[in-house]
């Protein structure tokens, strides 16, 4: 049987203090869920924001930029520390991760298209997490700040992804995203996410060919 | 008319007064042959860059050696030859090679950030655009951009020479002044080294002439990884847009500082300049 593939959705406001600095604590109880997640059988992929934001915490700057020029200068400083953050977390788990890039423009070229998938794929058979973010240092489109979700959908199509999971602001809860019309399910702590996900599972077919419909094209048409 | 060696200490006194300059490193400078990562080179590289910065030349660095490091994180010993695997490994090692840049750049306070360059933003004008403006706010913030190919989404990018065409582009991309190629070869030679007892090294370069890059597919063809030629098509896309281009070895990064004192290492590619030519 074909292995579950589950995005999980970061925002660097459910891993930061007030103050934009990281929360170690929060960043290494999710690397562990993660691994723990991945250590169960299934392929994760993560799609995590937060460039821009320890950018800005990292050179010091008062206000969040308000112009794409300075966010972008501040994606790319931010995106280096983005990664480190995680690779020290995972690292305590003995995880190996990776770093993607994308533009949202590569939807436009299949080449491209089937190049990332083969990526996704080679990187998830190596049992490696991938952590993947928008190019926002070198993207023409406008930089989305807050709202990472249609690169999480994005990736999902590109790597055929059976579940999104969205990690939330409170502690310890998660949302599951499914194809279709069905509605998305909040858990409260990881026992229970690893437990629903089981579930649905073995509900849903094993084989690829069954048409399973598509994810929620934006947050708001998340159905509860 | 000058004696020769007049002119080519001439030509080095306008790498005196360069104000935003691009650092090619390739493979071979950061790393062990036998795969694993040379950490002093790296912290030199990072303690001159650094200097440099310091003293008020903007820098950037175009760097190679993610599938390198890639392959060592994983324990691999053979370099892969699969596409899509060098694709992964190259997105294992370009996180793990930027951590070790922001470690050695932090002990020198010198910030640092991550661009990664697809060969569209050749192509691409609005791409052109962005990548430009944003290289250019990075340095104007005293900010050394290190920079790669974004190997994961490219299609046969990953096989682009060693980043020295992504260099040359660079340079042309951010209006440098100079680009200065690090790598295993002190220089371009007139014949093979190793073979020729009376190959020389080739200090100054007017014109890329046929013969010239003769030299550089014939007999010597081997000295490097990345390999001469694309070391001399790199040259020729920065002396097209008037870029000086200085082609040396990385094994001790402080070379950079002699290239800037106008000292007479590497091979120096002068790019045209009206007020030099009328001189000579």
């Amino acid at each position: 049987m074909k292995k579950q593939t589950i995005i999980v959705r970061i925002e660097i406001s459910t891993l930061i203090s007030s103050e934009g600095k990281i929360n170690r604590r929060k960043m290494d109880r999710l690397a562990m869920v993660l691994t723990n997640l991945h250590n169960s059988g299934k392929h994760v992929m993560v799609v995590s924001s937060g460039a821009i934001v320890l950018g800005t915490e990292k050179l010091k700057l008062q206000t969040m930029p308000d112009n794409q020029l300075e966010m972008q200068a501040a994606a790319a400083v931010g995106q280096a520390e983005l990664i480190r953050w995680y690779q020290h977390s995972f690292d305590e788990y003995n995880q190996i991760i990776a770093q993607v890039l994308l533009t949202s423009d590569i939807m436009h070229y299949p080449q491209r298209v089937k190049n990332t998938r083969n990526t996704f794929n080679r990187l998830l058979d190596m049992s490696i997490i991938p952590i993947i973010n928008e190019n926002d240092s070198v993207s023409t489109a406008d930089i989305e700040i807050d709202d990472n979700y249609p690169l999480a959908l994005m990736v999902a199509e590109i790597a055929q992804a059976d579940f999104i999971v969205i990690k939330m602001e409170m502690d310890n809860k998660y949302l599951i995203v499914l194809r279709g019309d069905r509605p998305a399910l909040l858990v409260d702590g990881e026992t229970e996410l690893q437990e629903k996900l089981e579930s649905f599972c073995q509900v849903m077919i094993p084989d690829d060919n069954m048409e399973m419909g598509q994810f929620p094209a934006s947050i708001g048409e998340i159905i509860f | 008319m000058m004696r020769r060696k007049g002119w080519e200490m001439e030509y080095r006194d306008v790498l005196k007064n360069k104000h935003r300059i691009v650092v090619k490193i390739g493979t071979s400078s950061l790393s062990y042959p036998n795969g694993r990562m040379n950490f002093q080179s790296i912290e030199r590289l990072a303690y001159v860059l650094s200097a440099i910065r310091g003293n008020g030349t903007q820098v950037m660095l175009v760097t190679s050696g993610a599938i390198g490091v890639g392959a060592g994180r994983l324990g691999l010993t053979e370099k892969p030859r699969e596409l899509d695997k060098k694709q992964a490994l190259a997105a294992v090692g370009q996180a793990e090679l930027m951590k070790i840049y922001q470690k050695f750049f932090e002990e020198y306070n010198q910030t640092v950030a991550q661009v990664l360059l697809t060969k569209d933003v050749v192509t691409i004008h609005s791409r052109n655009q962005n990548a430009k403006r944003t290289l250019i706010k990075l340095l104007d913030m005293n900010i050394i951009p290190i920079i790669n190919e974004n190997d994961t989404i490219a299609t046969n990018e990953i096989e682009f020479g060693d980043n020295d065409t992504l260099s040359a582009i660079v340079a042309t991309l951010v209006d440098a002044d100079l680009l200065v190629i690090l790598s295993d070869i002190d220089g371009l030679y007139s014949a093979d080294p190793r073979t020729e007892t009376s190959a020389e090294i080739i200090h100054s370069v007017l014109e890329i002439t046929p013969e010239l890059e003769q030299l550089a597919t014939g007999a010597g063809s081997s000295f490097s990884t990345g390999g001469m030629v694309t070391k001399i098509s790199a040259a020729k896309i920065c002396l097209k847009d008037g870029i000086d281009c200085l082609i040396t070895s990385g094994s001790d990064p402080a070379i950079i500082f002699d290239i800037l004192q106008g000292k007479e290492v590497g091979t120096h590619f002068v790019a045209q300049n009206e007020n030099l030519i009328n001189h000579a």
